[in-house]
């Protein structure tokens, strides 16, 4: 579509030339006057040439009304609009009273978070989504667990140190082995692949026995004994090792207008990427509260959403969903505007700033103004912050508008 | 690799010819580095958009509809 021979009466067969003038002639934008037509278009021939005009009027009003005005300061709006609520928030950190015990950072120190852009959350979470069956069977579901939830030696079985022999003993219990690896029909396997694992990694010989596993340093030395105990703890066995619980919840959700019962994986820690490539994982509806695993994993748009979404819950689990989303989606934007997560403050958006008094005005003035003196810097005064500090009228709203007084003395008068 | 393009918060990124591209700068008045940015790694690009290109992201909107914004792809 080109606007410039952009011809709605070709367009649509009930559009004729008196319709297209009234609606030409509103301030809509192009795509607007296309609902227009559309709207009218589907009427039939059943809209009059006055009706056409009363419907481009009524949309063109509505339009108008909603609009921001030029030279509206939408971010200090914003900002009021956050901060305000932001003042009766929570100072501390709850946890998610209903969802698993798992705990979360709220209130303000969440809400900081997010728009300081913080590089790890304090308390990393992930919810994972099954598919099909996996959703449906709770056993298959503990599969997908195991695949995710870190596990480490100590919840396998009991380590002893065998001081006069020189050698470290694990007694693996089998029921635990059973439930974690629900793929494998027999312990054994089992056991004889944790024993690989520890070769591989310790670089050590095992022996198994039975359920029993043990080996030692290759010249008997009590220091090289220890360090292996130490190293063998921090093997991860299975699952992810940034995870270190996994909650399995049953939900009711809404899918395609029908209620379904599923079961739901909530994590603490984060590892989105590893997460979404699991069998099993559904991983169009996995989301994690970390914006930058996000913006890795699904891209700056996806990171965008996020932040909107965990913005907005963050205010609603306080209470102060009334704050109006269009706040939060004009931060979001300005901070993935250049293609990666900024953050709002002086490391991000503000100490971005073209205006080196804007920049001093915000934080470390000293700092600022000193560099900007060894760099000689210029300061045009285009902004609000500089204009303030000199005294001058500030370009916004009636700030931006002059007024001249006309030198015709032919008796008209400007009004 | 999994198709990040199914992820729900994924909204549809296409590359834009050049005849679209001039009426989206006529219509907004501006040029097209004034654009958001989007970098040429992005896990959403498209595979055939190159840095210079200008990407139609089509978000359902929380406000609208639909919206339609533009990404330039940069470096």
């Amino acid at each position: 579509m080109s606007t410039t021979d952009y011809n709605p009466i070709e367009k649509f067969e009930h559009v004729d030339d008196d319709i297209a003038a009234v609606v030409e002639d509103t301030e809509l934008p192009r795509r607007l006057k296309t609902n227009v037509y559309e709207t009218i278009d589907e009427r039939d021939g059943a809209v009059t040439i006055e009706q056409a005009d009363d419907i481009a009027k009524a949309v063109e009003s509505k339009y108008l009304e909603t609009r921001v005005d030029p030279l509206d300061p939408v971010g200090t709006v914003s900002a009021q609009s956050i901060g305000e609520p932001g003042t009766q928030m929570t100072m501390n950190t709850f946890h998610y009273a209903g969802v698993a015990e798992i705990d979360v950072t709220q209130g303000l120190p969440r809400l900081i978070e997010l728009v300081d852009a913080r590089k790890e959350p304090d308390t990393p979470m992930m919810t994972v989504h099954l598919e099909d069956e996996y959703a449906e069977n709770r056993e298959k579901a503990h599969e997908v667990v195991w695949q995710i939830e870190r596990t480490r030696i100590l919840q396998l079985g009991d380590i002893s140190t065998n001081v006069a022999d020189m050698l470290v003993e694990i007694d693996l219990n089998e029921d635990t082995l059973r439930e974690r690896w629900p793929t494998y029909d027999d312990v054994v396997d089992v056991a004889d692949e944790i024993a690989a694992t520890i070769d591989n990694k310790l670089g050590v010989q095992t022996r198994r026995n039975g359920p029993v596993i043990e080996f030692g340093p290759e010249e008997p030395s009590y220091r090289d004994l220890l360090q292996l105990v130490e190293d063998l703890r921090e093997i991860v066995f299975k699952g992810l090792e940034d995870v270190s619980r996994v909650v399995i919840r049953k939900e009711e959700l809404e899918r395609d207008g029908e209620t379904v019962e599923e079961f739901v994986l909530y994590t603490e820690g984060s590892s989105l990427g590893d997460v979404l490539e699991i069998e099993g994982v559904d991983a169009s509806r996995t989301t994690c509260n970390n914006i930058h695993e996000i913006h890795r994993q699904l891209g700056i748009e996806a990171a965008r959403n996020a932040i909107i979404d965990e913005t907005m819950n963050t205010l609603e689990e306080q209470g102060l969903d009334d704050v109006n989303i269009r706040h939060l989606m004009l931060v979001a934007d300005i901070m993935t505007n250049r293609g990666e997560i900024e953050s709002i403050g002086r490391h991000g958006i503000s100490g971005s700033k073209e205006s080196v008094l804007a920049r001093a005005a915000f934080e470390v003035t000293v700092n600022h103004l000193l560099d900007a003196a060894i760099h000689g810097e210029v300061d045009d005064l285009d902004g609000v912050t500089e204009n303030v500090i000199v005294g001058k009228p500030i370009k916004l709203g009636t700030g931006d508008v002059d007024l001249r007084m006309g030198a015709d003395t032919s008796g008209e008068q400007a009004d | 690799m999994v198709d990040v393009s199914q992820h729900e918060l994924v909204p549809e990124h296409t590359v834009l010819d050049d005849d679209e591209l001039e009426d989206v700068l006529e219509e907004y008045n501006i040029k097209k580095t004034d654009l958001p940015k989007i970098k040429r790694l992005d896990s959403a690009l498209p595979d055939d958009a190159d840095v210079g290109d200008v990407i139609k992201v089509v978000r359902d909107s929380r406000t609208t509809d639909r919206a339609m914004v533009y990404r330039l792809v940069v470096e």
